[in-house]
């Protein structure tokens, strides 16, 4: 059986993270959440995600900082950013910085779950080539 | 000379109509997610979850969290509806506390982006005013943006409302670790500022880090 795809939904909105984590749930991967950066950087190091799904807007926060810094200490880690309609500027930024891609809000669950899956299977074979 | 200063007045109230949209559509993109995901659980808890594992709590728990957010769009949109109105006439009797409201419901993004609290302390009493609440919406947002760039996270800003001698008085005190900028993007231009003042018939003061404006009660 294969292994279940670890997921950590990095988004401020409590009740739309905590929805959103068991509509994945309920499709099969394992999902954790954080509500703002320091709960995100805690949650990396003990849960150990395959994939971070980051809100870009969270308030408090620079998200294109995380995001380089998530790629500066975990280059394997595959990180697909949220954002908001006409944020392009954010996006080009960060695609730059190194994520995956990019899904925006409101989100597609399929378009979603299509996104995570191709980034576990990048990072499947990034961690192969390292090893 | 009057003629640039309108022209730039106008651009500047271009400016930040463009902002409260941007902000505004920004902050009901995120509702209209939080009621997507929430529609999408109750269809996927119909489709994926065992029936025995249905829990009707739940779905009324799921549906309370859509109607919530139904309430916010539906408010921030009588605010902004209220705001587009402010527009209508130049000159029109209205309540400063409510216009401040209504401004300060649209300003709660820029203000949550950068952790800062935004407090109200609004006289209950006072009276209704004569006077161009468009333009004094617009001389809000620039001082109180004006603030909020210079105040680190996690800070306050209040304002404060009072009538007093015939007149009303708005103070936006600040409360936290002022921090340098660089571009002063938020100050108006003098002359506009000045061009404003005369309009609405108001001054402004300030002590230390606080404004106030003072308006009288009829033009």
């Amino acid at each position: 059986m294969p292994q279940q795809t670890k997921v950590l939904l990095v988004d401020d909105e409590i009740e739309f993270v905590t929805a959103l984590a068991e509509r994945l749930q309920l499709r099969n991967y394992d999902v954790r959440y954080a509500t703002n950066a320091l709960e995100a950087i805690s949650s990396i190091n003990t849960y150990g995600p395959d994939v971070i799904i980051l809100d870009l807007k969270i308030p408090g926060m620079d998200g294109i900082e995380i995001l380089k810094t998530i790629k500066k200490l975990h280059q394997t880690i595959e990180v697909i950013m949220l954002t908001g309609h006409g944020d392009t500027k954010s996006v080009e930024e960060g695609m730059k910085s190194g994520a995956f891609e990019y899904i925006m809000k409101p989100i597609d669950i399929a378009e979603l779950t299509s996104k995570i899956d191709k980034a576990k299977k990048r990072r499947n074979q990034m961690k192969d080539l390292s090893e | 000379m009057e003629n640039k200063t309108e022209h730039d007045l106008r651009l500047l109230q271009l400016r930040f109509i463009g902002k409260i949209l941007a902000s505004f559509t920004h902050e009901i993109k995120n509702h209209i997610a939080i009621i997507k995901e929430s529609a999408g659980l109750m269809e996927d808890m119909i489709k994926l979850k065992q029936s025995s594992n249905k829990n009707e709590d739940e779905y009324i728990e799921i549906i309370h969290s859509i109607e919530e957010q139904v309430e916010k769009t539906n408010n921030l949109f009588r605010y902004l509806n209220r705001f587009s109105h402010r527009m209508d006439t130049v000159l029109s009797s209205f309540n400063v506390n409510e216009s401040l409201e209504e401004l300060s419901a649209l300003l709660n993004r820029f203000a949550n982006q950068k952790k800062i609290v935004i407090e109200k302390f609004f006289q209950d009493d006072i009276p209704s005013i004569q006077n161009n609440p468009a333009i004094l919406q617009f001389l809000v947002f620039h001082l109180f943006m004006q603030k909020m760039a210079r105040l680190d996270r996690n800070s306050r800003i209040s304002i404060k409302t009072e009538y007093l001698n015939e007149s009303i008085t708005i103070r936006i005190i600040t409360k936290g670790t002022p921090v340098n900028v660089e571009k002063e993007e938020e100050e108006l231009p003098h002359h506009v500022q000045a061009y404003i003042l005369e309009q609405i018939g108001g001054s402004i003061s300030g002590e230390n880090e606080d404004v106030k404006i003072t308006l009288p009660l009829r033009l």
